[in-house]
């Protein structure tokens, strides 16, 4: 049913979707350099499928400019492969090298400064294709970030992330845009949980992609791309708590759920001097929880015009709803156990 | 102390049943009655479990809070009679409640900033969602981004004190030294921000005016006080760097009390005017904290439990004017004597606490104030003088605007006030005006 869904109730294309989660545990479980830029590449050669339309003349420009930066850093990555195999022999940690193949593994990833192309493509993606794009196309490049890390570099790296995902959403109204400026905000986050510790990197990812799952869920139901349709749909009470309820734990206010993984990460940051980093940090989330505000303010206010005529796609998929306004809320209750 | 959370979470059910409007206000009565029986130990922490405490500052506090949310449940009666979603307005009022009572009430500082800021939330989803204006939404965002601009910084303080301390209950702070400047700064400005200091008050007559009366109340009853409690609490381990730089919060509160207060006499709006006068309070409280004497800090405690009553009452006084004017301009609303006689009985018993009149509670906070504020510095006296003169200044101004002169004469009818108004303003009045009498409970720390 999820699988369904995921593919755009098109049964034809569940190939490919198994051949993408087969190509990232290649990629993440091989013992060789190689097998890594072979899982790489069957993910790119396997999500142009799912993303591609061909009565859509957007969806093919899209795909098109997909397969080209992806395959630009792939053919990147191999190259650093090649002369990290060559040259050095496969034993030093050489400066030069390791600052390009994390620079091609961040431009597989669309993290700053190689993101323009990123939120270009989500305007072409339907919501659960650029559900994919945000949480599972992350996860073989930060695993393979994580092999050969280069603190130094990398840490410009994550605050010209936080710089961009902030200050880049200010000026969209589009909101899978949006949804992609704030995914490049939080890859700042996980790159910088991936230098404390994977494991540490895997539980923000997980939260992080559990809220993104909500939210694009929800507007994917309402069938919802811009910002100017928030205002004129007819949503009940419960469907509005929830937009309301994700966005704000996903802008990391207490006391929802997306407090926490931001709590630990400030915690290491602290312990490890980052004091300047830390600032950076806090000040682009504000700016982030601000375009945040920007789109409930539709929940906010409860009496605002609804037009009867449009009707929510809520006949198959009334079970979906129901499960993710039950996590949304009682997330709030659950993080306060955690906590406690 | 864990039996009022359970009470408190479990009225949540209780909000969303019909016709049970009255009964949860009812509950939070009877709730207040039972917390005042707590045993009350002056000089110490006193019923402690798991993760709670209670001390003198706590103590008064929550009581103020159990209070003021009860008010604030009788001064809606509008949304339950309309049906404006008083389910879920019920069920924020008590979310709230719920937060602020942790907040006062846990040991560990962490947590006290998690309930600190999720206290903000309901609050901003009562300005937005049942105020009046459309400007609302922008006073709900500098509400917001005021406070988390403080109070971010407090977070990489308080986390940092648990890098260095290894602990961070409230109670073993003392007996540390952290005397750093960047740390002072960065917990410190979180509770200035929300007192609110001058320079940082911007958002204070925004929310306040946008606000329904119940956020209102709320606003200024209790959400101010948080940043004092704060203050109180974080003070403790940074007493040298206080000592250096307190003077500059000092001096900074008090001259910007003395802009607001004569900014007071150029407001139009009734609502604007009360909130005004709540920076101007509170920058004498900031100041009686900073200067950190014994007599500071009780003119300072007696001062926001007595505003927190006090301006309640008026943002009180100010809706049940707004109810039936439909406005809150002081050229519309003037002649009142005229029509509500015993409303003027009320604004007069409310505004003369306000301007620090004998017998109220203001009084004695006040005193404290000017003996703390003058034992520090001579000079701080003028300054003094003239926010202690424009408060009885702007209180009279606002009441004898409201009260006397010809009435506009647009008005079609309305009734005069009916008993649950009366009882509201009482509940507010007797407070204030009796406590006067027993104040050694809250005044003598040791």
């Amino acid at each position: 049913m999820f699988f369904f869904i995921l593919t755009n109730n098109n049964s034809n294309k569940m190939f490919f979707l198994f051949i993408l989660f087969f190509s990232t545990l290649i990629s993440i479980s091989s013992n060789s350099w190689f097998g890594c830029w072979i899982g790489l590449e069957i993910n790119l050669l396997s999500f142009i499928p799912l993303i591609s339309n061909s009565k859509n003349l957007l969806s093919v420009e899209t795909s098109l400019k997909y397969f080209l930066t992806q395959s630009l850093a792939s053919i990147n990555f191999l190259f650093m492969i090649l002369i990290k195999f060559s040259l050095l022999k496969n034993f030093d940690m050489n400066n030069i090298i390791s600052i390009m193949m994390n620079s091609s593994l961040l431009m597989k990833m669309g993290s700053a400064p190689f993101h323009f192309w990123f939120p270009n493509i989500v305007e072409g993606l339907s919501w659960m294709n650029n559900f994919m794009l945000m949480t599972w196309q992350k996860i073989s490049p930060m695993i393979l970030l994580s092999y050969y890390f280069n603190k130094n570099f990398l840490i410009f790296m994550i605050i010209m992330n936080l710089i961009i995902g902030s200050l880049g959403g200010l000026n969209q109204t589009s909101l899978r845009k949006l949804l992609a400026f704030s995914s490049i905000n939080n890859l700042g986050w996980m790159i910088f949980s991936i230098m404390i510790s994977e494991n540490l990197w895997l539980f923000y990812f997980l939260i992080y992609s559990m809220m993104i799952f909500m939210m694009i869920s929800l507007f994917f139901l309402m069938n919802m791309y811009f910002m100017n349709q928030l205002f004129i749909n007819n949503m009940n009470f419960f469907i509005k708590l929830n937009l309301l309820i994700n966005f704000l734990s996903l802008g990391g206010l207490p006391p929802f759920m997306g407090f926490m993984p931001k709590w630990i990460i400030i915690n290491f940051l602290l312990i490890n001097k980052f004091y300047f980093l830390t600032f950076i940090f806090m000040m682009t989330s504000l700016i982030i929880i601000y375009y945040y505000i920007r789109i409930i303010y539709s929940s906010f206010m409860f009496n605002y015009f609804k037009m009867k005529w449009v009707n929510l796609l809520m006949k198959n998929n009334m079970s979906l709803i129901n499960l993710s306004s039950f996590i949304s809320i009682s997330s709030m209750i659950l993080s306060t156990f955690i906590f406690m | 102390m864990m039996k009022f959370l359970f009470m408190m979470i479990f009225m949540i059910p209780l909000c969303f049943m019909k016709n049970m409007f009255w009964l949860v206000q009812m509950m939070l009565f009877f709730m207040m009655f039972l917390f005042m029986n707590l045993n009350l130990n002056i000089m110490c922490f006193f019923n402690m479990s798991y993760m709670f405490y209670c001390d003198i500052i706590s103590f008064g506090l929550i009581l103020l809070s159990i209070w003021i949310c009860s008010l604030m449940i009788m001064a809606s009666e509008s949304l339950f009679k309309l049906n404006f979603y008083f389910n879920f307005f019920l069920f924020n009022v008590i979310f709230l409640l719920i937060m602020l009572y942790l907040t006062f009430s846990v040991l560990n500082l962490l947590l006290f900033y998690f309930f600190f800021e999720a206290s903000l939330i309901p609050t901003l989803l009562l300005i937005i969602g049942w105020g009046y204006q459309p400007e609302r939404i922008q006073a709900g965002m500098y509400l917001l981004f005021y406070t988390l601009f403080g109070s971010l910084p407090l977070l990489m303080g308080i986390i940092y004190i648990f890098n260095d301390l290894n602990t961070m209950t409230i109670y073993f702070l003392k007996f540390f030294n952290m005397n750093m400047y960047l740390l002072y700064i960065s917990m410190i400005f979180a509770f200035l921000v929300k007192m609110p200091m001058y320079f940082v008050h911007l958002w204070l007559p925004k929310a306040h005016v946008e606000a329904p009366v119940s956020g209102s109340m709320i606003l200024a009853g209790i959400m101010l006080k948080l940043g004092g409690y704060g203050l109180l609490r974080v003070m403790i381990f940074l007493q040298e760097v206080n000592l250096k730089l307190n003077y500059i919060w000092i001096i900074i509160s008090l001259v910007g009390g003395l802009f607001i207060s004569m900014k007071c006499f150029c407001q139009v709006d009734m609502k604007s005017l009360i909130a005004y006068s709540s920076v101007a309070h509170m920058s004498m409280v900031i100041g009686g904290i900073m200067v950190m004497n014994y007599w500071g800090f009780i003119g300072s405690y007696i001062l926001m439990i007595s505003h927190g009553l006090c301006s309640s009452g008026m943002f009180c006084l100010a809706n049940i004017n707004y109810e039936r004017l439909h406005s809150r301009s002081l050229y519309i609303n003037s002649g009142m004597m005229n029509f509500m006689p015993s409303m003027s009985l009320w604004w007069f018993l409310l505004l003369s606490s306000n301007m620090a009149a004998p017998p109220s509670l203001n009084l004695l906070g006040e005193i404290s104030l000017i003996n703390s504020l003058v034992s520090w510095s001579n000079i701080s006296m003028i300054l003094l003088m003239m926010i202690s003169f424009f408060s009885a200044g702007y209180s009279l101004y606002l009441y004898s605007y409201i009260q006397h002169g010809k009435y506009f004469q647009g008005l079609y009818s309305f009734y005069v006030g009916s008993s649950r108004e009366y009882l509201l303003l009482f509940l507010h009045w007797f407070p204030l005006n009796m406590m006067i009498l027993k104040v050694d409970f809250i005044s003598i720390w040791f």
